[in-house]
């Protein structure tokens, strides 16, 4: 209590410090407020004119609110497949990262030659990934397939059968979760072994000890990667882009046309900014409050309890 | 009980943050952002008294570079106050380069871009109105009618036509003759096609090993229901939507007929083993009949190993009717808000003269938009450019109208409904022609 009171005496010495620190913090205030918060407050007033980039910029109200709403049957198109996109792929590759640390979580021989491997999807991507994965998901000659005819399954038409090209991309995101598998061995690793000895003294079973112990002592690290997974899956653009059928963005059937791969489309390919801004603004709102529930739902299922007491 | 707290605060801090910071990324992309013009010099006089014009391309291939260039250095080479400056940049960057150059006011002096979108950019003040140099040059009657409508917005003219394709077919003539046909006959209607086609199939067992024809080789309903509909594209004259027309409908029920008939699995697993070059179906000798831009020529000339081909315009439906065909391809333009346009336009007449242009149709096989140049009887000795410039007379661009520049993300889901059986032809074309016509009325 007296060491509080302290603190806060509002001393020379802090008062300086404090202002100090915000010397160090500058630059990054400088380039939030410029290239973020600036460009962001600016496409919010341009979500209410007609903005097109070179010609015009005037004010037109709610009315590109109102046709992405009422009159633009892509728009809902596009947020449908997101949402599915989001929906599936999010608590896969959450469930599929985690069992992937759990497995290399085991002390065995070239340990770390497994752990590099599945580590490297993660850190490839792009156009490249998109390229190959469309060879590996060809209906006919396609890898996929040919495995899954060896168990016995008639595989389906990926990326050709709208009803499954949005699994198809799933499927190669899944692939990635190398990424996530990173941040869950570290905590994992950062459980401590007591907890473990005091459980086995209990007569805890392995699996009783991996749903009492170790789940929850990870569970901030899963709420961490839920969030910023669901934030990033919104995001899902360039898979649409490139791996559409016929080379035609979103095709077939504008199964891969994903809420930001539209918006594009708009902006850059008709020019039609505004309209763009506003569906900025929309997704904006949406992943906001979806992270706002996470957080509330969070009090109910995240155990914050750090390994380094 | 304080360290847990704080610990939280923590956590749920840095889940906000990494949120705000992804999103802001998000918006950032879509805001134009300054101008990607640093690798440019600045557009202005060089050291030895030359205006310095820049001019992009994305021409940066082993092929096409050297050409480009070459064009360019000539120009340099035959003025004495200019100097061209040619950059490359790949297709997939340099339109939303442009774009965003120009937003920032300061746009490369020269531009090529695409024909089919002149009129968008020249509505959002995105190049330059020409009217004054081509009425002062009587430029032009130097292009094909067809080329010069694509690049008139308000009847004043944006950009100049350079070059353009056209789609034809492509047929091995030893296949034919091997099938009993004869090789210097090509079916005039696309009955006569399928009859054609049905008699080069090859199977082992239910599986194909080649297959005569199919629509769905490199080509789709978009060429077919042009043709089918006397040349007209998705628009009517008056500008009114007619997706739904009874002839493109005819145009779609042709294609589902062939696919039926060969089985829509079997085309989809020709199709996936598709490459270019020595792996094209064509050139590999898999498929006898088959559709590209004349262009495609080359290809069968350097990979080929004296392949027995013949070419011929597309089928009609019935005589007379008219073997339609679809083109594309660029227009050269001043970006709006170029500083030198006196002097950019000096290099738009230079490069769609009959000296580059001719230049250009022998090194790249291309057509071009001069009409002279097209003509040259050296370049018509080939036959198969012979008959691509033939073919002009019945090709149609189909530049994107102004009141619905996107309609065909809102025409291609239909089709593919349709072609996987989940519409009907008429549900399908009836629901994109409503589509199209919604969009429309959006952007009044």
């Amino acid at each position: 209590m007296a060491r509080t009171a302290l603190r806060y005496r509002g001393s020379a010495l802090s008062r300086r410090e404090a202002w100090q620190g915000y010397i160090f913090a500058s630059p990054w205030i400088a380039g939030f407020l410029l290239f973020t918060a600036g460009p962001m407050l600016f496409s919010l007033y341009a979500s209410f004119t007609n903005y097109d980039i070179t010609s015009r910029m005037n004010w037109i109200g709610l009315r590109n609110y109102e046709t992405m709403f009422s009159h633009d049957p892509l728009f809902w198109k596009s947020l449908w497949n997101t949402f599915y996109y989001v929906i599936i792929s999010v608590p896969l590759q959450t469930a599929g990262g985690l069992l992937l640390a759990v497995v290399l979580n085991r002390k065995v021989a070239g340990i770390r030659i497994f752990r590099t491997v599945f580590y490297l999807p993660s850190i490839l991507s792009g156009v490249g990934v998109y390229v190959l994965w469309m060879m590996l998901l060809s209906p006919s000659a396609g890898l996929v397939n040919l495995m899954l005819g060896w168990v016995g399954v008639d595989g389906p038409a990926w990326l050709t059968d709208p009803a499954w090209t949005k699994n198809a991309v799933i499927l190669m995101k899944i692939w990635g979760a190398g990424g996530m598998m990173l941040l869950y061995l570290a905590s994992l690793q950062s459980v401590p072994k007591r907890l473990y000895e005091a459980a086995e003294l209990d007569g805890a079973g392995r699996f009783r000890k991996f749903w009492h112990v170790t789940l929850p002592m990870i569970t901030p690290v899963i709420f961490f990667e839920i969030v910023t997974g669901m934030i990033g899956g919104f995001q899902i653009f360039q898979e649409g882009y490139v791996m559409g059928y016929n080379n035609e963005p979103g095709a077939p059937m504008n199964s891969l046309l994903f809420y930001n791969l539209h918006m594009f489309l708009k902006a850059f390919k008709v020019f039609d900014m505004g309209y763009a801004m506003a569906m900025a603004w929309f997704l904006f709102l949406i992943v906001l409050a979806l992270t706002l529930v996470n957080l509330i739902l969070s009090r109910l299922w995240v155990h914050y309890e750090g390994g380094d007491q | 009980m304080k360290k847990e707290k704080s610990n939280q605060s923590w956590v749920k801090l840095l889940a906000i943050l990494c949120s705000l910071s992804i999103l802001a990324a998000c918006s950032g992309g879509t805001s134009g952002g300054p101008a990607g013009a640093a690798s440019q010099t600045d557009a202005g006089t060089s050291t030895d008294g030359k205006v310095v014009l820049n001019y992009w391309t994305w021409w940066g291939s082993e092929t096409r570079r050297p050409i480009i260039e070459k064009l360019v250095d000539d120009f340099n080479k035959s003025q004495d106050k200019i100097f061209v400056k040619h950059s490359y940049y790949p297709y997939s960057d340099i339109f939303t380069k442009e774009l965003a150059a120009v937003s920032a006011g300061n746009p490369p002096d020269i531009m090529m871009n695409d024909i089919n979108t002149v009129q968008q950019r020249a509505s959002k003040k995105q190049a330059t109105d020409l009217s004054k140099y081509v009425e002062r040059d009587k430029v032009k009657d130097r292009f094909f009618p067809e080329l010069w409508k694509t690049v008139l917005y308000q009847d004043k003219p944006y950009g100049l036509p350079f070059n353009t394709d056209t789609r034809m077919m492509f047929y091995n003539k030893d296949d034919f003759k091997a099938a009993g046909l004869d090789p210097e006959k090509f079916p005039n209607t696309w009955d006569e096609l399928e009859k054609t086609a049905a008699k080069l199939d090859k199977k082992s067992g239910d599986k194909y090993t080649h297959i005569g024809y199919s629509p769905q080789f490199n080509s789709d309903w978009n060429l077919l229901q042009l043709n089918f509909d006397g040349g007209r594209n998705f628009f009517a004259d008056n500008g009114k939507p007619v997706v739904n027309a009874p002839a493109k409908a005819e145009a779609m029920q042709y294609i589902l007929n062939n696919a039926k008939r060969l089985g829509q699995s079997n085309i989809d697993a020709f199709k996936a083993d598709f490459g270019s070059k020595q792996a094209n179906p064509f050139i590999a000798g898999k498929v006898s009949i088959w559709t590209d831009v004349t262009n495609f020529y080359t290809q069968i000339r350097d990979y080929g190993q004296n392949m027995n081909f013949g070419v011929a315009p597309l089928p009609e439906t019935k005589e007379g009717a008219g073997h339609y065909s679809v083109g594309g391809g660029f227009v050269i333009e001043i970006p709006y808000g170029s500083k030198h346009p006196d002097e950019a336009w000096e290099f738009l007449k230079y490069m769609t003269d009959v000296q580059a242009q001719t230049y250009w149709a022998e090194k790249n096989f291309d057509n071009v938009a001069n009409k002279e140049a097209s003509n040259n009887p050296e370049l018509q000795k080939n036959a198969v450019y012979k008959a691509s410039v033939d073919n002009l007379a019945v090709t149609k661009i189909t530049p994107n109208p102004l009141s619905a520049p996107d309609y065909i993300n809102l025409i291609n889901p239909q089709r593919d409904a349709i072609m996987l059986g989940q519409k009907s032809v008429q549900e399908g074309l009836n629901q994109a022609q409503a589509d199209v016509e919604k969009l429309i009325s959006n952007n009044k």
